[in-house]
């Protein structure tokens, strides 16, 4: 009935996506907060955004703090409702539950279940994707071997270092074979060896047909990785297209085209 | 349904793997054996004291269980930030809180069988009399009582912004209601209006939680609640369980998580 | 975390401290010189002792009627439910017509959540009989601890002690209590019961009840509304003392004496009629 229902909202909503094939689909949105003060008025994070992001894509998705990536991930992800606007993921409005199904999620500050073991963890997330039990535990060996946690899968998450709460976290995020992977800061807070654990598990999963989004402020890495990219700034996307076309109009490489696009004035030396 | 059991599942070892439980336990059985050590007037065979000591600490225990672990759910899943790669699942929002309801209870439920264990072998023993089938009813009911008030926190810890008043509403509200909620009608007459009305309307609106609460029947050897009051209980309880849920759904579905 | 666990095991060997206090402290009141206000108790708690003493008390009658009793509502309702049962049992006046009225609290059920609430509640009247009376004990005890100058606690315990079959116990506690309030003729009048229908000994009891006698012409004499119960009462057990002992005259003389205070004077005239004719018979000097 699942499997019906996800086909027909497939269908009603690929109506929205004529070129099809889209992962990502951000149509005109809005995403407002109300205001905190009093006499304050609404802020507007996010002003008629509108992106597309298709199959097989590593997608940069950049901006100063305050820009509204984070709100824009929020949507997608369900936890917070849009203003104005839509947002469809493989097609699927982003309200339904069921359009998080093909996807993982690594946020950029990784709290799980102290109490839980690492494997109990990988296997609590399998459940929910509805993962057969024989198949939940010959992932959850590749996973942990994969992010090297093999050796402590039956410790408590709580006597977890930071960099290993990272790599249980990357580990959920991949437990149910995602189509598309969304990374929020990936490599915030990580040492040299484990951005290019990141970089290297990005890369295969690219090898593999899957499609990534994520943001970063770490322009270098992007500019490594990534297929395409967008700025957003002030709610606004300023840019969006190919690393190469970009470098190749401006003349200049990511980072300064980064800060032309925000504003940034270097300071003048007398 | 494997969602919703996943999502107890957890709650269900978080209690067992926080020490609560086993601290209330231990007070509880501490308590009970120091005063049935004690003798009055030199007679060892008095103990209706004790099982009235042991089973109002048995009722309070499971009442601190289910409130604090109710109440720390959302609150501690949004604080500690799990809630985001949990909603970030093909998990609704409604999947989430009937999963901490189901897990809060079924937990409260297994402390509440190890207690009522505890007080059935000591009453047992003392008395050489094993009422099983009342003290199942006693246990059924207080069960059935603490869904209703799981229901209640769920949808406080949703409404108010901290858990700490969310608990102590709740307690006073659910002591409330077992201290006064049947005599609301008698108060209400007495009162003039508009306040009779109030009150009254309060009285009809309340969970009677004091139906559940038959340690006295326990206590003084009477006979077992008929069954079939026992089944419109339970379905009373079911239903006031539901209303909350469903309240606290209305509460949450929009709700913005901030990251 | 370990904090918490420090706190924990804290609380843990506070209780079983606390509780092992008040198992002892009884042993060490007795080998020390106590005044009440050196007591504990009155530290921690002042005043309100005696209102949880209440409490307690009015716990042992909830037990007596297997937990039938009215709520402080029913009650605030209907003052006749006020009398206290075991008290009424200690003082004869169980099972009077007029005693009873006031447990009939509940009535017809008010709407159907008072009526659905009934089948989970005590609806039956009873009595703790026998030696099921022996479970009101501990919270007399109680409450005897909390508010020692509570003289009816004592004389109620004291007749359940005796009811069943713990004499010595009922002494003690009866002891205690005089120790507590040295002119309470109530507590006399008990030890006097004591002395006379468990222990057999007539001299003691009337020994005992002169002294509640004199204790009652120091405390109550002279006062407006004088407890005029408790003089019918010793007056009316020294004259069936008397009488059983063969004493007509002093029967007579403490039959008279009863009959100023009594609220059926013309059957203790009886009484004193029927005394008078055995002392005029031809056996009697």
């Amino acid at each position: 009935m699942m499997k019906a229902k996800s086909a027909s909202l497939t269908s009603m909503d690929s109506a929205r996506d004529p070129e099809g094939s889209a992962v990502i689909q951000i149509q005109k949105l809005c995403v407002e907060y109300a205001g905190r003060g009093f006499g304050q008025g609404p802020t507007l994070a996010v002003k008629d955004l509108d992106l597309r992001i298709g199959q097989g894509e590593v997608f940069g998705f950049l901006g100063p703090n305050g820009a509204g990536k984070t709100s824009t991930m929020q949507v997608l992800l369900g936890f917070r409702e849009a203003t104005r606007g839509e947002a469809f993921l493989f097609g699927v409005n982003v309200r339904q539950p069921i359009a998080r199904q093909r996807i993982g999620y690594l946020p950029e500050l990784t709290y799980y279940y102290k109490f839980l073991t690492a494997e109990e963890l990988l296997r609590f997330y399998a459940t929910i994707f509805k993962i057969p039990r024989s198949e939940t535990e010959r992932r959850i060996d590749a996973l942990l071997d994969l992010v090297e946690l093999g050796s402590v899968r039956k410790r408590r998450i709580r006597d977890f270092s930071k960099g290993m709460q990272q790599r249980i976290g990357l580990a959920q995020a991949l437990i149910n074979n995602p189509d598309l992977l969304i990374l929020d800061e990936p490599t915030s807070g990580l040492d040299p060896l484990g951005r290019m654990k990141v970089r290297e598990i990005i890369q295969r999963l690219k090898n593999e047909g899957k499609t990534v989004f994520f943001s970063s402020h770490e322009l270098g890495e992007v500019e490594t990785v990534c297929d395409r990219i967008a700025i957003i700034h002030q709610g606004e996307l300023r840019v969006a297209g190919r690393v190469g076309d970009l470098v190749a109009k401006y003349h200049t490489d990511l980072e300064k085209i980064f800060l032309q696009i925000v504003g940034y004035r270097a300071e003048s030396s007398s | 349904m494997n969602t919703i059991s996943a999502l107890a599942g957890v709650v269900i070892k978080e209690l067992y793997r926080r020490k609560d439980f086993y601290v209330l336990f231990v007070l509880t059985a501490l308590i009970t054996v120091l005063m049935g050590m004690m003798r009055f007037f030199n007679d060892a065979k008095i103990i209706g004291y004790v099982k009235e000591i042991c089973l109002m600490l048995v009722s309070i225990s499971a009442l601190v269980i289910a409130i604090t672990t109710a109440a720390r759910q959302i609150p501690a899943e949004r604080e500690n930030r799990t809630i985001f790669p949990l909603l970030a699942k093909p998990v609704t929002r409604g999947q989430v809180l009937v999963g901490k309801f189901l897990g809060s209870w079924l937990a409260t439920g297994i402390a509440l069988v190890v207690f009522y264990l505890f007080f059935g072998i000591l009453s047992g023993s003392h008395e050489n009399r094993w009422p099983v089938l009342i003290l199942l009813e006693a246990f059924w009911l207080q069960w059935m009582m603490l869904s209703v008030v799981i229901a209640l926190v769920v949808f406080g810890s949703v409404t108010f912004s901290a858990p700490s008043a969310n608990i102590t509403i709740c307690m006073i509200v659910v002591l409330g209601i077992l201290t006064v909620g049947e005599h609301l009608n008698q108060v209400a007459m007495q009162q003039n209006q508009p306040v009779g009305s109030i009150i009254s309307m309060i009285y009809f609106l309340i969970p009677h939680l004091e139906w559940f609460d038959i340690h006295k029947l326990v206590l003084f050897n009477q006979p077992p609640v008929p069954w079939v009051y026992c089944l419109l209980a339970s379905l009373y309880a079911l239903g006031y369980t539901a209303v909350f849920l469903f309240a606290a759904w209305l509460a949450f579905r929009h709700k913005p998580l901030t990251a | 975390m370990r904090t918490s666990r420090a706190i924990l095991v804290l609380l843990l060997l506070l209780s079983a401290t606390f509780t092992l206090a008040t198992v002892l402290q009884p042993q060490a009141a007795r080998s020390t010189a106590h005044s009440p206000s050196d007591s504990p108790l009155n530290l921690f708690m002042g005043d309100s002792r005696r209102m949880f003493a209440n409490h307690f008390y009015v716990k042992a009658d909830v037990y007596f009627h297997s937990g039938f009793y009215p709520s402080i509502f029913d009650q605030a309702r209907d003052s006749e439910v006020k009398e206290n049962h075991i008290a009424a049992a200690q003082q004869g006046k169980e099972d009077k017509p007029e005693q009873e009225e006031g447990m009939n609290f509940l009535g017809e059920p008010k709407d159907w959540i008072d009526r659905m609430g009934r089948h989970f509640r005590i609806t039956e009247h009873t009595h703790l009989g026998g030696e099921n009376a022996r479970e009101i004990l501990p919270w007399l005890k109680i409450s005897a601890v909390l508010d020692p100058q509570r003289i009816e606690t004592y004389t109620v315990a004291s007749y359940w002690l005796r009811g069943i079959g713990k004499t010595d116990e009922a002494e003690q506690f009866l002891r205690q209590g005089l120790r507590a309030n040295p002119n309470s003729y109530q507590i006399l009048y008990e030890l006097g019961r004591l002395l006379y229908e468990n222990r057999h000994d007539p001299a003691r009891a009337r020994n005992i009840w002169m002294q509640a006698l004199r204790r009652w012409r120091e405390t109550q004499q002279g006062l407006k509304e004088p407890d005029e119960g408790s003089l019918e009462r010793i007056t009316g057990d020294l004259a069936k003392l008397e009488e059983r002992e063969g004493h007509y005259a002093d029967a007579i003389k403490w039959f008279e004496l009863t009959r100023l205070h009594s609220p059926n004077p013309d059957d203790v005239q009886k009484r004193i009629d029927s005394l008078r004719l055995k002392l005029a018979a031809p056996e009697h000097p």
